[in-house]
């Protein structure tokens, strides 16, 4: 169970941070509590740059990714603190983070009145429209009196007061699973689980069953994304140790959000020039997670040439890479001996797959030139790099179709 | 009369900003309405203490020589925004011009609420201890789909709203001169 707990000042010092730091001890074998400091973020104003809003998209993820999420205020002028108020405004700002998301308010005063009017307006923020978060009813933590009831080394030394903080957290992780065997499992789960696990869809070339295309995404070592033509986060392929780490609770966001804001105007670019026709794809060799990867971004058109969305292609290129560094296309093999060439190499590593790039190498030589007007040189044999992957349709050669396999399972 | 007025919003386009620049211009005959922009405001933090940044003290120093308030509020989430919960903690922490004030709220918003709801919670913030402001009771300027009733310019195009909102401001002006009065006599007491 993920808990995120935001301190509700951006004060130094804060009775509502030893509370949550209290808390996260306390609890620990209930919950995993992190606790956020809403003083890393800006300012709200519609008017902030979005190359200033990175900690704002953290703090969204984080929200995302928690079971729940605790706000713990003071009370300035019988109100939540205006820190507190701006981080709420951020994250029902563009984002539907709240929605539905299990939330639960304490606080701390030093007053006897416990941030108890503070408490009822935060409570009143969060479950407004624009946040519509799934608040807990009832169990108020109303902790008056801090400096007595806490300890120097920030213990709740107030029996009474900890005995209702543990009911009431007791009560807000109930919560949190009645709520959770709604979301996720039905509708999440059908998401990721196919709905009508025994139909087919017919191909012109051929008919796969759900399971069948569900596994081939899995299986083939590179991981797909879709961003619909309406620029929303539309799918991903369920591959397993996936390069970018995708939540089926970001499914539906507009590409603008499910991205870091430093990388937002980038990807806004490549998908115009995708819509606009002006490309078709644009390639991105780059180090992730310690190696050599390469992130292709492919125009999804119909038949027609209409833009149906942008696929995000993605792998580690590392094996690949290896093969041709360990000689792999050293030999060049003319169209009619390459066969046979792995025939008589069968006890090189590197044979079986100069095989399987054969389709790819053929295209190599002259299609390089014929996509001379594709923007970076290295584009051209990134569209050879997909020629590989889509062998699986070249089922007449056995050759090749085991090659294929062989470099699936090297990965 | 002099007229602080505060527009509670940090945004570059803002119809309550535009709705007190409108009272202004409508007011100069006869007051001297000094429309305050917050946007350059810092997000208040206790840990400023003995710091106030010069743009807060700015605000203090025009609210202070002010005769009223009037606040103009947005509603963001069902409440003020931050930027103006900030404004107010500015001026309720180490300085405290908005004490024995007499203030005014409307606000503006391009929904059917018209701010309703955080011209209700400003009001209980105005009034609470470390604030201390006096809230004008009475008419409420509730301003709903301010984007039909106001020109890109800031004029009020609706006859309705102008009337009803010149009606607020006349009365308003003689409750903060009454409560004026009173502070003044609470001062010469407590000098006694």
């Amino acid at each position: 169970m993920k808990i995120l707990a935001l301190v509700g000042t951006n004060a130094n010092f804060s009775y509502n941070r030893i509370l949550l730091q209290f808390m996260k001890k306390h609890f620990k074998q209930m919950a995993d509590i992190e606790i956020y400091e809403i003083s890393k973020l800006p300012a709200f104003s519609v008017d902030v740059p979005l190359s200033e809003q990175t900690e704002v998209w953290k703090l969204k993820q984080k929200v995302k990714a928690a079971d729940g999420v605790v706000f713990s205020t003071p009370e300035y002028d019988h109100g939540i603190p205006a820190a507190l108020k701006s981080a709420t405004e951020w994250l029902s700002y563009h984002t539907t983070v709240l929605k539905h998301k299990p939330v639960m308010v304490v606080g701390v005063s030093y007053g006897r009145q416990a941030s108890a009017r503070s408490q009822v307006q935060m409570r009143q923020i969060l479950i407004s429209p624009d946040c519509d978060a799934n608040l807990l009813p009832g169990n108020e933590v109303l902790i008056g009196g801090a400096s007595r009831v806490f300890s120097k080394d920030g213990r709740l030394i107030d029996e009474k007061m900890r005995d209702n903080l543990e009911r009431c957290f007791t009560n807000f992780i109930e919560y949190i699973q009645v709520f959770e065997n709604i979301d996720e499992e039905e509708v999440h789960m059908s998401i990721k689980r196919p709905t009508i696990s025994d139909a087919y869809i017919n191909f012109p070339t051929g008919r796969l069953s759900l399971k069948e295309v569900q596994q081939i995404f899995s299986t083939i070592p590179f991981e797909i994304d879709l961003v619909d033509s309406s620029d929303r986060f539309a799918w991903y392929s369920d591959k397993p140790n996936r390069e970018h780490v995708r939540s089926v609770a970001s499914l539906n966001e507009p590409v603008t959000e499910c991205h870091p804001p430093k990388a937002v105007p980038v990807v806004t670019k490549i998908i115009n020039s995708f819509r606009d026709g002006e490309k078709d794809v644009v390639t991105r060799p780059l180090w992730m997670n310690g190696h050599r990867s390469l992130i292709q971004y492919y125009a999804l058109r119909d038949v027609d040439g209409h833009y149906l969305g942008t696929i995000e292609f993605t792998g580690s290129v590392e094996y690949i890479l290896n093969l041709f560094e360990n000689g792999g296309w050293d030999k060049k093999p003319d169209a009619t001996t390459g066969a046979s060439a792995h025939d008589e190499g069968g006890d090189q590593a590197a044979a079986p797959v100069a095989d399987a790039s054969t389709g790819a190498s053929e295209a190599d030589d002259d299609p390089a030139s014929e996509t001379a007007g594709s923007p970076v040189a290295n584009e051209a044999a990134d569209e050879d790099a997909t020629t590989g992957a889509s062998e699986s349709g070249s089922v007449d050669a056995d050759d090749e179709s085991a090659d294929a396999t062989t470099g699936a399972s090297e990965n | 009369m002099k007229i602080a007025a505060i527009a509670g919003s940090n945004a570059n386009h803002s119809y309550n900003r535009m709705l007190l620049e409108y009272i202004a211009k409508d007011l100069r005959d006869t007051d001297d309405v000094d429309v305050i922009d917050i946007r350059k405001v810092p997000l208040f933090n206790e840990n400023y203490k003995g710091k106030t940044p010069d743009v807060v003290a700015d605000i203090d120093r025009r609210v202070a020589d002010a005769d009223a308030v009037i606040i103009a509020s947005p509603e963001y989430n069902h409440s003020i925004t931050s930027a103006l919960k900030s404004m107010v903690e500015w001026l309720s922490y180490e300085l405290h011009p908005l004490e024995d004030k007499p203030v005014m709220i409307i606000g503006a918003s391009t929904h059917e609420q018209g701010s309703s709801r955080s011209q209700v919670q400003l009001r209980d913030i105005l009034i609470s201890p470390g604030v201390n402001a006096h809230v004008f009771q009475g008419e409420e300027f509730f301003m709903s789909n301010v984007a039909e009733l106001m020109d890109e310019d800031g004029n009020i195009t609706d006859a309705g709203t102008i009337s009803f909102l010149n009606k607020c401001i006349r009365e308003f002006k003689p409750y903060a001169e009454a409560i004026n009065g009173m502070v003044a006599k609470k001062k010469e007491a407590a000098k006694d």
